[in-house]
């Protein structure tokens, strides 16, 4: 049973980091039990990423952002990189040097993002799924080369592949079809999402992205402990992860978010055509203009508001209005 | 190729169908140049044009051994540096093209889906024709079929019939887990062939077992039929009559050849047809089926008046507990039990989704299993080659970040995939303008559903 480093393929962690500047800002405030600011973050997610690649020489990386309205890669391992910035390597001569050229280029791409941002009145919405299948596609590239790169050097292994998210924002309930999607092809890839909620209430989309992929959702009590959730929730890969005790996620929600008003729901009204979820009875159906019968739409309205009527429709409590 | 030349082995199969129109878009696909100037066999005489895929030059032709002899592995031309590449990025070519056909704006289709899969399990089923026999590698396929069928149809139900010594033998009760339905065609002893197949009886038991669906849910038949005789107690165009009037949409796949009787239970029924040309096209016709069927095609036969079968269904979206919860009795077999899922309206705990809740009779599904079909309603848009670039192109593919190729590639340049191909290896998507690597693309198309850029 026991297999050797060489047997196992390596790893490839996508990392993706949610900078939304608002989110960023609430949690660095005082008012927090521990308050997170971004620069604190990065360090400890570099340590991380070094410590990942550390643990084994072919473990690769991808670093993607998504900011307002945008999602940009800003690492990968198969990138060359160029040796523009002026450090000279004397500054930090005690490095080791591949680090110290991962880390200095996620720092200054990092802030060559944040620096242009326009800084509108309202944060346009944050390119979370964007970045997400991005990081699929990218992943799609590497577990299966295709006769487009070169025949002549021989394939290797193709790497393990897994996602982690680090999200700040609430749910962006109109990125639900997408991210679902992209969850479904996560898992026809086999590629585990683990997410690490920072800061904000639980996401209910980004909960279920774990559940179905098998990943992780880790929300951290102390988030001034970060790195050690980091090092020991996600630095194992998932095969390790099965002999190791690993947080649970106690409830997942499998609330869906309508197509009519993007609010999330816990009972919704399906149309049978195209399965569209509204918050309410409706009589036409907006994606497939399907006309629904009157007499449907007459007793789903008597039934949702009062408990008592209709006992032969077997409601024991009134749907909650919302 | 190997030698199983079932040719000769067709000509005897007189009485059969010469119409088989339907196959050419299956043929452009894949085979198309390569099998074309194979006509074999006398299609309009001996009816047995399905077997030469209903190529036109069929009919020009008449018998297999006077056609000239193709060797269709001369058909790759390998390039100037003698890799085949060319061919590979052909063929990557017709399944653009094909994608391209297809239409990309929202159709209508049908996703809660009740199919009832008949299986030929007669002595004809024991020929060794398809690689290791007709028999096994229907069950294998049949396998597959239902994994891949319950993936993209999650709200579905599958129910299985074997036509075997003349009767319709009940093999596995409609339902909606797939391993359920999986373990039903597990013992492969247990549904050893022999006798005769009977398609009426298979269908009127078929037709029984769905009799009780509601109006909105589709009734689909697929008929896997190596015989080339049914055994039947009475009138078989009546049972078609019934198919007919319960809207049920009947699908065939022969092993064999066509047969009058079923081209004209999938024609008249709004079904397909197809005849299996060797065991990755039978592969092909079996999964065809996989997706939701569009509804225009069962409101062209049923006059167009669809709108009764829609409806509005309240559901409810669960909770699920986790393992460590405290215990509670289950709804659904009074067990104690820690995980399950919680009814949202009367919180009720039941075992597992989708179900009816046994208390107040919410429908509880969870939302991924709805969400699973949603790509099929909102389509990414085909991408368009890019032939020439722009002023400042982007030096990297938008999705996976890998470069373009700088110089383009000079098999592209060929004019009759030009259209499809880009010689700079660019597919730019309409809306959001970014370009895209071939990689990309099909894998946008294929599996992921969202266009990264407008995103």
């Amino acid at each position: 049973m026991e297999t050797t480093v060489s047997d196992s393929p390596p790893e490839h962690l996508s990392l993706i980091i949610d900078l939304s500047p608002t989110q960023w800002h609430l949690s660095s405030l005082d008012t927090n039990p521990q308050p997170l600011s971004l620069r604190l973050f990065i360090s400890q997610v570099l340590v991380f990423l070094n410590a990942h690649l550390a643990s084994r020489h072919d473990n690769t990386i991808a670093v993607l952002v998504a900011l307002p309205g945008k999602n940009v890669m800003i690492y990968s391992s198969s990138d060359t990189i160029e040796e523009s910035d002026h450090q000279s390597p004397l500054d930090e001569s005690n490095t080791y040097q591949p680090f110290r050229a991962m880390n200095s280029a996620v720092v200054q791409r990092i802030d060559e993002e944040l620096g242009a941002q326009e800084h509108g009145e309202t944060e346009a919405p944050i390119g979370l799924v964007g970045a997400l299948t991005k990081a699929l596609c990218h992943i799609n590239r590497l577990t299966h080369p295709t006769a487009s790169a070169n025949p002549s050097i021989a394939v290797p292994t193709p790497p393990n592949p897994r996602i982690l998210i680090f999200s700040v924002s609430p749910d962006l309930s109109t990125a639900y079809i997408p991210l679902m999607n992209s969850i479904f092809s996560a898992q026809k890839l086999k590629v585990a999402i683990d997410v690490c909620k920072l800061y904000g209430e639980d996401t209910v989309f980004l909960q279920q992205a774990a559940h179905l992929t098998g990943g992780l959702y880790v929300n951290p009590e102390r988030r001034d402990a970060l790195l050690q959730y980091l090092a020991m929730c996600f630095l194992p890969s998932t095969a390790i992860r099965r002999v190791l005790g690993m947080p649970t996620q106690d409830h997942v929600d499998f609330r869906a978010a309508c197509f009519c008003h993007k609010n999330i729901i816990d009972i919704g009204y399906i149309c049978s055509v195209c399965l569209s979820i509204f918050c309410s009875p409706v009589p036409v159906c907006s994606t497939c203009r399907t006309k629904f019968p009157i007499k449907t739409l007459q007793r789903l309205m008597l039934n949702r508001p009062s408990p008592l009527s209709n006992g032969h429709q077997r409601t024991a409590s009134p749907a909650p209005q919302r | 190729m190997p030698p199983r030349r079932r040719d000769g082995a067709y000509v005897h199969n007189a009485g059969t169908s010469s119409e088989s129109e339907g196959f050419d878009d299956i043929d452009d696909g894949n085979y198309g140049d390569k099998r074309k100037n194979k006509g074999k066999g006398k299609a309009k005489d001996t009816g047995k044009g399905s077997q030469d895929k209903g190529k036109g030059k069929s009919k020009e032709q008449a018998y297999a051994w006077e056609a000239t002899y193709t060797r269709s592995w001369d058909t790759v031309q390998e390039d100037e540096g003698g890799s085949l590449q060319t061919a590979v990025e052909d063929l990557l070519a017709r399944g653009r093209r094909r994608r391209l056909l297809e239409p990309s704006s929202a159709i209508r289709r049908t996703i809660i889906r009740h199919l009832m899969l008949l299986l030929d399990l007669s002595s004809s089923m024991l020929d060794r024709d398809l690689r290791p026999s007709r028999f096994d590698l229907t069950l294998e396929y049949s396998r597959q079929f239902i994994v891949e069928w319950f993936d993209q149809n999650p709200l579905g139900q599958i129910g299985i019939v074997g036509m075997r010594g003349g009767l319709g033998e009940r093999i596995g009760d409609m339902s909606g887990n797939p391993q359920d339905v999986l373990k039903a065609i597990s013992d492969r002893r247990r549904l050893q062939p022999d006798g005769d197949p009977s398609l009426q009886n298979a269908i009127d038991m078929a037709r029984g077992s769905m009799s009780h669906l509601p109006t909105h849910s589709s009734r689909e038949i697929l008929i896997i039929y190596g015989s080339l005789t049914t055994c039947d107690p009475g009138n078989i165009h009546d049972t078609l009559d019934a198919c007919i009037n319960d809207k049920i949409r009947v699908s065939v796949v022969s092993l064999a050849a066509e047969m009058k009787i079923c081209r004209e239970l999938a024609n008249k029924t709004g079904g397909v047809f197809g005849v299996v040309m060797n065991e990755d096209h039978y592969k092909e016709l079996m999964f065809e089926l996989v997706p939701p069927p569009a509804q225009r095609s069962a409101s062209r036969l049923t006059g167009g008046s669809t709108n009764f079968s829609a409806d509005l269904m309240m559901m409810g979206f669960p909770t699920r507990l986790p393992d460590t919860s405290p215990l509670s009795l289950c709804v659904c077999h009074s067990q104690l039990k820690g995980e399950g899922f919680l009814c949202p309206r009367c919180k009720a705990q039941v075992c597992d989704v989708p179900t009816d809740c046994d208390i107040c009779g919410l429908m509880i599904v969870s939302s991924p299993h709805l969400a699973r079909s949603y790509h099929h309603l909102f389509p990414v848009k085909p991408y368009q080659a890019v032939t020439e670039t722009g002023l400042s192109p982007s030096p990297k593919c938008h999705g996976c970040s890998h470069s373009f190729p700088e110089k383009p590639s000079a098999t592209g340049s060929d004019p009759t995939t030009a259209d499809v191909i880009s010689p700079l290896g660019r597919y730019r998507c309409p809306d959001c303008e970014k370009d895209f690597c071939a990689d990309c693309d099909v894998f946008v198309h294929d599996v992921l559903h969202v266009c990264p850029g407008c995103q």
